[in-house]
């Protein structure tokens, strides 16, 4: 028996161990929102965060999850509740067919809480595993752009806060 | 085939007889036998005015989607035109994806299908009539409720106004049941549009960006099974024989089963599935395609060209005459490859047979085929098919190709099981159907003023139309035996190799430009390869093609690249305003040392469009920094979507002109998966302005045109910094 974290409650799964952590998610746990796309860790579709840090977990056996905290889009924020990407993704009307775009969120999400004002050359390298058949590049760098630009614009004014 | 033709008058007089409230459906014509309700939901107290509006009690306001949404926006831009004219905002409206109906079809194609960018020019009249028919009928019905002249209401995003009172449409259900609906109520003039041409944002990006958005492969339902086929290496051969005993062992596995296109493991779940998958041993009855390579095809495709005997298109004047008497005459050939499509959500397609009733919930892009073909494969009537639509995660043309939903039929009826069916990126990369490889060549002359008189163009390849009838002539005629549909199929391949040329093989090879003299060859030359629609078909290739000769053209006759394509297109204005447009653009563009400018442009969809490449060659690689892009696609619905599908039609036919090709060694694609058949990602992305003009004219398409004039952009930026013509796709320096 394999247990984790998943977008905050702790759970327990008894699939083969090496099982991708994508499919248990999806089929197991029925968390639709993170994609298959290829399989073999090489468009993005399926990422989710380990412990913080960005995954393609259709080449991640569910075992390598074994005590860690897995957050899938599901976790990051909810229609009612959007998380400031998704908010940023609704502004600039990024997605296009959307079936990338929980992989492009989660990957900038990581992204951003590792980085919080990244250069346009950090998010090429942050994002350039992530694919998007439909080419919302320009609009997903915008919108990470202008959620970081928040985030510089926000940590200016908690540090004049801070002095004052 | 369907042939409703759904012209605005008939689409008024089904309306007038649809506003009863009663909730059946209409022929369009009155020429259909059989009204089939309308696949509705069947909320209590709903009014169904027509197959696309619905007022709930409570005052939601619904509108069925007739086409599908596969990325361009097209549920946006269809509930603007419906909002515009019922006064409902588009993100105040539950939109839901429409069943299988005839009042559902395309009004340009005749039958329920999405494809050739003509979504939003095919319903711009129909669904503002049928919003304002119906915002008319409610204004009715509350004048009579309230007592009032019709003349003193107005109304307001759902809501009747009556001096300071506002009154939810849905006062009025009851009273506009009773009333025959206005068969021609007026409708707005552009310049009192609320919602068409402005800015707004999609309604399907929240669900999109939280995960919420289901697509085929996201369908769920009790017992579901998931099957995965084994497929041959070589598309479209048969098995032999199967030996799939440590399949049957392995967990989870329900049943290996043959199918048309394979074997097929079904399994609990997807995982089990595709690990039992590679334990099937399978021999295969290789056909003749396993002896092709693609340099036979280039081969073959050379010498159908050198041959000179095809199929001729248009051949207008004398242009052996023309050239002869030209003082530039200039030659070339070009190649492009076969393509997949590879849209990120693979190919999948959940079936249910229950009974005599069958359930299907796929993304698809001709809805219209899923009753008739699940008819087929189970033996059950048509209309026991229930179909269910979701988002497509991604078309392209592939999911107009129906293969997998027959496939996913075939394992559901043999496996008695409620199954997903799911095609792993190797089966999408290796399997097809593909976009045709093209061999073109072009031979043009020019006075000494630079003014074209000749054109003289040829393309060698495949033909999509055959593949195309071989799997929709089944579901468009239901009486047809399977023997039959496949003799016609057979039929329409000798046909087009030598009777006709199958217009979506020439298209754009030769329509843009001015010359008098035009004739236009085409050798088909079939390996057998599966082939299909690719974003913008024909023009993915013939563009590439034409452009590249206007710009060798103009150099030959030492003009101005812009200069020579404006006075060669005078017979076209709006192009030719596209490319003034543009050219201004160009000559305001200050590059940095070193990169470089190309342009192109073309008219596909009856959209216009120029582009500019900014581009650089550093160490053999080629870097495109930025593209600008103009064109005018008539009345924008929704400006930012435009903006959107230029840049994605640009970030598509960029893939494919630095990168894509599937290369065949014995009839097998030698390419499986994003390592070796390759995407552009952002780091490689451009910056893309787009621009557009509004020529005041109706909507023509938007999908596709953004991506025909990108490679030759790049190839002739190419060859500005290197003074290599690149003739080949995907371009490579030597
Ligand atoms: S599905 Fe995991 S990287 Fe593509
Ligand atoms: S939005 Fe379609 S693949 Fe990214």
């Amino acid at each position: 028996m394999i247990q984790f974290i998943l977008n905050g409650q702790a759970v327990q799964t008894e699939v083969d161990p090496n099982t991708p952590l994508l499919w248990v998610v999806r089929d197991h746990f029925k968390l639709k929102g993170s994609k298959f796309g290829c399989g073999a860790g090489l468009c993005g579709a399926c990422t989710m965060h380990v412990n913080g840090a960005a995954l393609k977990t259709c080449v991640t056996p569910i075992a390598a999850a074994a005590n860690k905290s897995i957050t899938t889009i599901e976790g990051l924020g909810t229609p009612e509740d959007l998380h400031p990407l998704q908010a940023a993704w609704h502004e600039h009307a990024v997605p296009q067919c959307g079936y990338c775009q929980s992989g492009q969120i989660m990957a900038a999400a990581a992204l951003l809480d590792a980085n919080p004002n990244p250069s346009s050359d950090e998010i090429d390298a942050a994002m350039a595993g992530n694919i998007c058949r439909c080419g919302c590049y320009p609009r997903i760098k915008r919108a990470i752009q202008s959620v970081s630009e928040n985030a510089l614009a926000y940590d200016a004014m908690s540090q004049t806060e801070g002095r004052a | 085939m369907n042939t409703v033709n759904v012209s605005r008058r008939s689409f008024l007089q089904a309306s007038a007889v649809a506003g009863g409230g009663l909730v059946v459906g209409v022929a369009f014509t009155g020429c259909s036998s059989t009204s089939e309700p309308l696949p509705v939901a069947s909320t209590e107290g709903a009014w169904t005015p027509n197959a696309f509006i619905q007022v709930l009690p409570d005052n939601t306001i619904r509108f069925y989607t007739a086409r599908s949404e596969m990325g361009q926006g097209v549920t946006t831009g269809l509930a603007t035109l419906v909002g515009e004219e019922l006064d409902v905002n588009p993100f105040d409206m539950d939109i839901c994806f429409a069943g299988v109906h005839e009042d559902y079809a395309n009004p340009l194609f005749g039958m329920q299908g999405t494809g050739g960018s003509t979504s939003i020019r095919a319903h711009y009249t129909q669904l503002r009539q049928a919003g304002a028919n119906t915002r008319a009928l409610i204004l009715e019905a509350a004048a009579r409720d309230l007592g009032l002249a019709t003349s003193s209401l107005t109304t307001d995003n759902g809501y009747v106004l009556a001096g300071e009172a506002r009154h939810p449409y849905s006062d009025f259900i009851a009273m506009a049941q009773s009333l025959t609906i206005e068969a021609n109520a007026p409708l707005k003039a552009a310049a009192d549009f609320q919602f068409i041409g402005r800015e707004s944002r999609r309604v399907d990006a929240i669900a999109k960006a939280t995960g919420t958005a289901q697509f085929g492969i996201d369908i769920d339902i009790p017992d579901l099974h998931y099957a995965v086929v084994v497929r041959a290496p070589v598309a479209g051969t048969k098995v032999r024989s199967v030996e799939a005993s440590a399949a049957r062992g392995m967990p989870g596995v329900t049943n290996v089963l043959e199918i048309g296109n394979g074997v097929a493991v079904v399994a609990e779940s997807f995982w089990q599935a595709k690990q039992a998958a590679a334990q099937v041993q399978v021999d295969w009855n290789t056909g003749a395609l396993g002896q092709f390579d693609t340099d036979t095809l280039r081969a073959d495709y050379t010498a159908a060209l050198d041959a000179g005997d095809g199929v001729e298109g248009p051949d207008e004047g004398n242009v052996e005459e023309a050239l002869s008497a030209a003082s530039t005459v200039h030659e070339a050939e070009y190649w492009a490859p076969l393509l997949a499509h590879a849209p990120m959500e693979p190919m999948n397609a959940t079936v249910r047979i229950d009974g005599e009733r069958a359930e299907v919930w796929t993304g698809i892009q001709f809805p219209f085929a899923v009753p008739a073909i699940v008819s087929r494969v189970a033996g059950i009537p048509a209309e026991n098919v229930q179909f269910h639509q979701t988002y497509l995660g991604g078309g392209f043309g592939r999911r107009g190709a129906v293969n997998y939903l027959i496939e996913a039929a075939e394992i559901a009826v043999y496996s008695a099981k409620p199954v997903q069916l799911v095609w792993t990126r190797e089966d999408d990369i290796q399997q097809g159907p593909f976009r045709p490889a093209s061999l073109m060549r072009i031979k043009a002359g020019a006075d000494a003023d630079g003014n074209l008189t000749a054109w003289d163009a040829a393309r060698a390849g495949g033909n999509i139309s055959p593949d195309s009838l071989r799997t929709l002539l089944p579901a468009a005629f239901p009486w047809m035996g399977d023997i039959v549909a496949e003799g016609v199929a057979q039929l329409s391949e000798i046909y087009f190799k030598k009777f006709a040329t199958d217009n979506s093989s020439t298209e754009g090879l030769f329509e843009d430009y001015d010359h008098a003299n035009t004739r236009v060859t085409h050798m088909t030359v079939d390996h057998g390869l599966p082939l299909t629609f690719w974003r913008s078909v024909g023009h993915s290739y013939t563009a590439f093609a034409k452009e590249s000769m206007i710009d060798e053209m103009a150099e030959a006759a030492d003009i101005d690249e812009i200069a020579f394509r404006l006075q060669n297109t005078q017979n076209s204005p709006r192009l030719n305003n596209v490319i003034r447009v543009a050219g201004e653009q160009m000559a305001k563009m200050n590059p940095p040392e070193g990169h470089h400018l190309g342009f192109a442009a073309h008219n596909s969809f009856l959209t216009d469009v120029a582009e500019i490449a900014e581009v650089s060659v550093k160490n053999g690689k080629i870097q495109v920094h930025k593209v600008t892009c103009v064109l005018d696609c008539g009345q924008a619905v929704n400006p930012d979507i435009v903006r959107a599908q230029v840049e994605g039609g640009v970030v598509y036919g960029l893939t494919a002109a630095l990168y894509g090709g599937l290369n065949l060694e014995r009839g097998t694609i030698k390419e499986s998966n994003f390592h070796d058949y390759p995407m552009l990602r952002m780091n490689e992305s451009p910056e893309i302005e787009v621009i557009i003009i509004d020529s005041g004219t109706e909507p023509t398409g938007v999908g596709e045109p953004g991506l025909p004039p990108i490679a030759p952009a790049v190839a002739n930026a190419v060859y500005k910094a290197t003074g290599q013509r690149l003739r080949s796709l995907p371009l490579q320096l030597a």
